[in-house]
């Protein structure tokens, strides 16, 4: 014979009706988002592991001042490797504000992934990044002015060691809307004009490495044959180009932080339940007992008890995970081709993603509903019988003065009664506020970051020479000579224009990863950078490089350079105001001596107005407000669509934890609101005694969570720029924590209106019905 | 006349389930009197209370104290006519479990602007020394003490009490009675007192019997003897 005692769970749900369904919907949407996550970066992930294989990534690059020929390919390639030419233009695109980086079509190495349309096969035609196109309203037919040529686009392809637009890998966020790739066919190629003609090589290794520490080892040795058979411009390690690793970083990250995410919520959701149910318990004692008394054992009833949130759960995991596989996987491949230019992909039915969203939830769920129920029905039937269900001894309540108000003595005691249903209540809000910090600091601090750019920025236009080397003998009047010529062709009338020098080192590897640091020589007096050199050795670092690596004024570290040995040390004599890099001040004539250049030498030229009297063919690189702002602009675009995710989730995971526990608390004391209301109390008054208990709970709860939220946050923040190059600084304005505080109070005043018709509709003849 | 009952009905359910509680009820209670209202189960005496006491509405009828009538006002009129004139004691304590003793009955003496001292209330129940305590500590009969403390604090025009020794033992139920009988006396609330005990009815001024809904006998005790040496 069946349990008779599950004939009750059908009334039970139909009595309970709103709390489940609104435990099961969100449970349900929860898993949804969870496992259409999952599904989504498991099959991708899945396909951008394969795309080494399948694409041919390389196992690096480098670029050289000028194209080598097959002597020298052959001498690089002794070193053990294959080396593909994999050369490059950029150029600007008219009509959209944007540069290209113009490949040839790949045939052996680094693959292309066709999306949309066709390769391009007439001289003007150009295929082009899907990722880019999309972020500029490109599609295949349209036609693109590139340079001084218009051509057209014939399809949307993905470029396999451009997952992330990085344009370089020393930036600390990749911009898929003011850069792009693309590719067009050998004829097209030659067309394009060749001022901007980068002689880049790929390459893959006869016998590849194990792992990361191998290719470390090997492309160290690959470097050493590399510059003594070629002038090195850039050379870039498969391991180390974020153009092709930060996906699948990222991809792996947000999977762990998704499913910590559902863990968190789970583990919350599951001492609601268990609440729920001790406080069913507490209601049902007498019953209880005499059942135990009867002879049903323990475990017959903790599976009474435990079915129903079982099976919420079960069901909740069930709908979620065929949303999750159907509806909601689409919505979250969608979040990740509008953050990375990615291949097709397939999707994989996994097992993890079931796992991870239904059985460990279940096994969560059951564990704590489990020890709570244990723990509750390990009394004997007469404390049943009785309705004493306390663990503890008898002992004297907790005295409260008397000079204390009534009121508030009444209400000191309503916290200490349902002391559980605060702390759940407390541990809801805290996690729904770092989930509602998390949705809302973003723009802010974006926004704050910009403004600082733009306020701290050395000048409108920086531009950075190239730096020719002489062939000719120092000192012999050839070589004077053509000093004499380049200093005329790179210099020039436009008002203000100041000379700077300026190189790149970069931070040795320790507790962060190593990355570059821009160091400048700035002229005495200098006009943009507002720095007094008292000492002449004396060095600044930038506010950014000072906040990220933790380096303050006095203290001393060293820096490398980034293709030989060379070492240098600095000692910080001073912090500069310039967050949008992590970069080295000092004075120029410093800079020339320590990097060895000859005296007066300068590469580069801060100015507020535009400079056109130097050849594009001098000018290496312009930087203007626009490059400083790209992380900002690429992160709106990744995470936008996100952080309104977590804005909404965060307000209805606080509304849904408060509104179930101070229903909970209202039922428990249902019987003393009926005799309140038999004795004469006025709704407002009781209202003032057990909404307003939880009103204070709620708001202290509010306040107190927000700092602490906030803290978490800033860490977290802090953890994860730190493994970015360059630096965000953490920012949030007073205002967003005024909002949140404003956000939780209004949600809080529709629950309470809730709790106050609850209440209202409690009948006086609870006091007279449940007298056992 | 202080409290006037007339023409009182009440039914339960509908249909075929459909109960006449309350055939038409006709009484009245002088100030100052202990009422007892005696009847086997179902008679309707605890409907009669709760209608009395205004947690329930009657279907006819009214109920008049003082000349106020009870089916003529609101909801929050009710509530202020339960504040003002009346104390509860049920049969089982109905305390509230998180307060201790003494604020249990300062539940009630907030409700007044006229209420009793506290502290000599407590020594008069006989509860000083337990005062801290919560009600689960306590016996039946001191928690029984409790919530006629907490419904005399407010010093009510009327004492309503549904088998307040309903589940206590002789001696103790004796106790309360006792009680009862003190404060009537001290403080000269009128006692309407629903039990189905006869013995009580000897310490009572006036007896009411009721059997299926209606008044079967209501006359004035004219031999009324003291809570203590009533004997069942």
């Amino acid at each position: 014979m069946k349990n008779p005692l599950n004939k009750r769970l059908p009334r039970e749900l139909k009595s309970e009706f709103g709390k489940y369904a609104v435990l099961f919907l969100f449970l349900a949407g929860l898993i949804a988002l969870v496992s259409g996550f999952l599904v989504a970066s498991g099959s991708m992930i899945i396909a951008y592991d394969e795309s080494f294989e399948k694409y041919n990534i390389e196992d690096g690059n480098f670029e050289l001042e000028s194209e080598a020929g097959a002597k020298t390919i052959s001498g690089i390639e002794e070193a053990g490797v294959k080396v593909y030419p994999n050369f490059y233009i950029e150029e600007e695109t008219k009509e959209i504000e944007s540069t290209l980086r113009i490949f040839k079509n790949r045939t052996e190495i680094d693959l292309v992934c066709l999306m949309d349309g066709a390769f391009p096969q007439a001289a003007d035609e150009i295929a082009v990044d899907r990722m880019y196109a999309d972020n500029n309203g490109i599609v295949t037919g349209d036609e693109l002015i590139v340079g001084d040529q218009t051509l057209e686009v014939t399809g949307l392809v993905a470029l396999s060691d451009y997952s992330a637009l990085f344009s370089s890998t020393s930036d600390m966020m990749f911009d898929a809307v003011k850069f792009g790739v693309a590719i067009m066919n050998e004829d097209g190629f030659a067309t394009l004009d060749d001022t901007h003609l980068h002689y880049g090589y790929s390459w893959k290794y006869d016998n590849p490495p194990a792992d990361d520490k191998e290719a470390k080892v090997m492309a160290e040795d690959f470097l050493e044959v590399l510059i003594r058979k070629a002038t090195v411009v850039n050379f870039i390690p498969e391991f180390l180009n974020q153009a092709i690793i930060f996906t699948g970083d990222d991809m792996g990250g947000d999977n762990a932080m998704f499913t910590a995410f559902l863990y968190i919520v789970v583990v919350i959701i599951a001492f609601v339940f268990a609440i729920t149910t001790s406080n069913t318990i507490a209601k049902e004692a007498a019953v209880i007992g005499t059942l135990r008394a009867s002879g049903y054992t323990k475990k017959e009833l903790i599976c009474h008890y435990m079915t129903m949130p079982m099976v919420v759960m079960l069901i909740a995991a069930l709908v979620g995970n065929i949303l999750g596989y159907t509806v909601f996987k689409n919505y979250m491949a969608a979040l990740y081709y509008g953050s990375y230019s990615l291949p097709t992909y397939v999707t994989i039915w996994s097992a993890e993603a079931f796992i991870k969203t239904t059985l460990i939830p279940l096994c969560i769920l059951f564990v704590i509903n489990l020890v709570m129920l244990w723990s509750k029905l390990s009394l004997s039937p007469l404390r049943f019988m009785r309705r004493d269900l306390s663990r503890k001894k008898k002992k004297r309540a907790f005295r409260l003065s008397k000079r204390i108000e009534f009121m508030r003595r009444f209400r000191i005691r309503i916290i200490f009664q349902n002391m559980s249903n605060y702390v759940t209540i407390f541990a809801g809000v805290f996690f729904a506020n770092v989930i509602l910090l998390f949705g809302s600091m973003f723009g802010p601090l974006l926004d704050h970051f910009e403004e600082e750019i733009k306020s701290n920025m050395i000048c409108g236009n920086q531009y950075v020479l190239q730096d020719i080397e002489l062939d000719e003998p120092e000192g012999s009047a050839s070589g004077i000579l053509y000093q004499f010529f380049l200093d005329s062709m790179m210099s020039t009338s436009a008002e203000g224009a100041e000379k700077y020098s300026v190189t790149t080192l970069k931070t040795q590897e320790g507790k962060m990863k190593s990355e570059e640091v821009t160091v400048y020589g700035i002229r005495e007096e200098s006009a943009y950078v507002k720095i007094d050199f008292e000492k002449p050795e004396d060095v600044y670092i930038s506010n950014a490089f000072a906040e990220k690596h933790g380096i303050r004024v006095g203290d001393s570290f060293e820096l490398e350079e980034p293709y030989d040995d060379g070492k240098y040390d600095f000692t910080v004599a001073g912090i500069y105001e310039y967050p949008s890099s992590i970069a080295v001040f000092m004075s120029q004539s410093e800079f020339n001596r320590m990097f060895d250049k000859r005296e007066g030498y300068y590469n580069g030229y801060f100015s507020n107005q535009e400079i056109t009297d130097i050849g594009e063919d001098y000018i290496a690189a312009t930087i203007t407000l626009d490059d400083l702002n790209k992380t900002c602009r690429q992160l709106r675009v990744s995470m936008g669509g996100m952080m309104v995710l977590f804005q909404g989730f965060g307000l209805i995971m606080f509304a849904l934890i408060i509104y179930l526990l101070a229903k909970i608390i209202i039922e428990k004391n249902a019987q003393s609101i009926s005799m309140a209301k038999i004795l004469g109390y006025l709704d407002s008054e009781i209202n003032r005694l057990y909404v307003m208990t939880t009103t204070i709970v709620v708001l202290i709860s509010i306040a107190v969570t927000i700092p602490i939220s906030n803290a978490i946050i800033s860490m977290i923040c802090k953890a994860v720029f730190a493994d970015y190059a360059g630096w965000l600084p953490y920012y949030v304005p007073n205002t967003i924590f005024a909002e949140m505080f404003a956000g939780g109070v209004i949600t809080y005043a529709v629950v309470a209106f809730f709790q106050m018709r609850k209440i209202k509709k409690i009948p006086m003849t609870d006091a007279l019905k449940n007298t056992e | 006349m202080f409290l006037e009952i007339k023409g009182i009905e009440k039914h339960f359910g509908e249909g075929e389930s459909r109960v006449e509680v309350l055939k038409g009820i006709d009484m009245s209670i002088e100030k100052g009197e202990i009422c007892v209202l005696l009847g086997p189960s179902g008679s309707g005496k605890s409907t009669l209370l709760n209608i009395l006491g205004g947690i329930d509405n009657s279907d006819q009828g009214y109920i008049s104290i003082n000349g106020e009538k009870t089916a003529e006002m609101s909801d929050k009129e009710l509530t202020l006519y339960r504040r003002k004139h009346l104390g509860y004691v049920f049969q089982m304590y109905n305390l509230i479990p998180n307060l201790n003793i003494r604020e249990n009955i300062e539940v009630g003496a907030y409700l007044s602007d006229r209420s009793l001292d506290v502290d000599d209330l407590m020594k008069t129940l006989g509860l000083y020394e337990h005062r801290h305590k919560l009600p689960n500590q306590l016996s039946g009969g001191q928690q029984q003490r409790t919530a006629i403390g907490r419904a005399i604090v407010k010093n009510p025009d009327i004492l309503l009490c549904d088998e307040p020794t309903g589940a206590l033992d002789y001696n103790t139920s004796k106790e309360i009675l006792k009680l009862i009988e003190d404060v009537n006396k001290k403080y000269g609330n009128t006692v309407v007192m629903v039990t189905h005990n006869t013995a009580i009815q000897y310490m009572a001024d006036r007896v009411i019997k009721l059997r299926d809904g209606m008044v079967r006998k209501n006359y004035v005790n004219e031999n009324k003897i003291s809570a203590m040496d009533l004997d069942w």
